[in-house]
């Protein structure tokens, strides 16, 4: 069975938060769920716990996964960031998998350039699973909001995220999307028009 | 393609509808602040500047803030960059409002200012307010008190 092996990890939220600020991410997409807990005890790097299932191919990576900041531009209008991240952890079988549990690790790139208006992010990841596999992917996703909300306010914003996962049977996919922001609570919903899925992506931040 | 359909439609409604909430919400919640604002700046000008009316013109007033300074506390307001989302705010707003000599903070996206007011007696050296900026995320432009701007 051809490994599907990715998601769309930190496009969603900011992977660093606040000096001492601690953040639960949950996304949930074509080929995966996973929940991470980070902290950042630095403004150039975080550390998190994070469990993903890939559910069509029963087994579950629990890593440690740190985050590195490589370069943030900073404009009174905009802000965009380069992100080192990776992981390295056990991947076990799930749902009556016979296989044995193996070392895992994955890395990474995440890209973001953002304005109050528009969003512009990237990703691309490969993870090493033992005998469950490997695989690749990288993802590129676009926002608009339809009005700048300000300090407090629910910001309301319509995405569009193209994947493209070279080892899976529909190799490239699109998913619009809705974010909903308010102070420290972010909340995605969309569906992947591709390979008919829901997306739902939740970040509270602490 | 039915199933899409049926997920598709209710987004976009969704998505209309409360970006027109949103609107609302935003236009109401700017008219509430701009009447704070011009009370505060008629009212309580001599209290937070002295003489020095572009400052109060700057600062944002919110309860929090209008209450911190009738306490007697003085105030400062920052330009930030890149503070361009609600986390950004939520950062600002969770490392200096752990500070003690911080009264009253408040993240100002439309202005894109960092509004602080301090306990009375107290204050933040502008080498502090930037220190404290980094390790929320962001960097200061330009801190503006009552009789100076000191440019970063």
């Amino acid at each position: 069975m051809l490994l599907m092996l990715l998601t769309s990890a930190a496009v969603v939220g900011r992977p660093i938060s606040y000096v001492g600020g601690w953040t639960f991410i949950e996304e949930s997409n074509r080929q995966s769920t996973s929940a991470l807990l980070h902290y950042t005890p630095s403004p150039s790097w975080s550390l998190g716990v994070r469990n993903e299932w890939f559910r069509d191919d029963d087994y579950a990576i629990t890593s440690l996964q740190p985050t590195y900041l490589l370069k943030r531009w900073f404009g009174q209008d905009y802000q965009a960031n380069v992100y080192l991240q990776g992981g390295l952890g056990l991947a076990s079988g799930t749902s009556g998998n016979p296989l044995g549990s193996t070392g895992a690790g994955y890395a990474g790139v995440i890209a973001d350039w953002e304005t109050r208006r528009f969003f512009l992010g990237y990703n691309a990841r490969y993870v090493e699973a033992g005998h469950f596999g490997d695989g690749a992917m990288q993802l590129v996703r676009m926002g608009w909001a339809p009005y700048e909300g300000d300090t407090r306010d629910l910001h309301t914003w319509l995405m569009v995220e193209v994947d493209h996962r070279p080892e899976s049977k529909d190799p490239v996919s699109v998913t619009p999307l809705l974010r909903f922001f308010q102070g420290p609570v972010l909340l995605e919903l969309g569906f992947n028009i591709v390979e008919p899925t829901p997306l739902i992506n939740f970040t509270y931040r602490f | 393609m039915n199933t899409i359909t049926s997920f598709l439609i209710p987004l976009l409604l969704l998505a209309a509808s409360t970006a027109a909430w949103g609107q609302h919400e935003h236009e109401h919640q700017h008219e509430h602040q701009h009447e704070h604002e011009q009370t505060h700046a008629a009212t309580d000008a001599t209290a937070v500047t002295g003489e020095n009316i572009s400052f109060t013109d700057r600062l944002t007033a919110t309860p929090e803030i209008e209450a911190a300074l009738a306490n007697g506390g003085n105030a400062v307001v920052a330009d930030v960059l890149g503070v361009v989302c609600d986390f950004c705010a939520v950062a600002m707003n969770k490392v200096f409002g752990k500070q003690e000599e911080v009264a009253a903070v408040y993240v100002d996206l439309d202005t894109k200012a960092l509004n602080l007011v301090f306990m009375p007696g107290a204050t933040l050296t502008d080498e502090a307010i930037a220190s404290l900026a980094v390790q929320a995320g962001y960097r200061i432009a330009a801190v503006h008190r009552s009789d100076a701007v000191v440019t970063h």
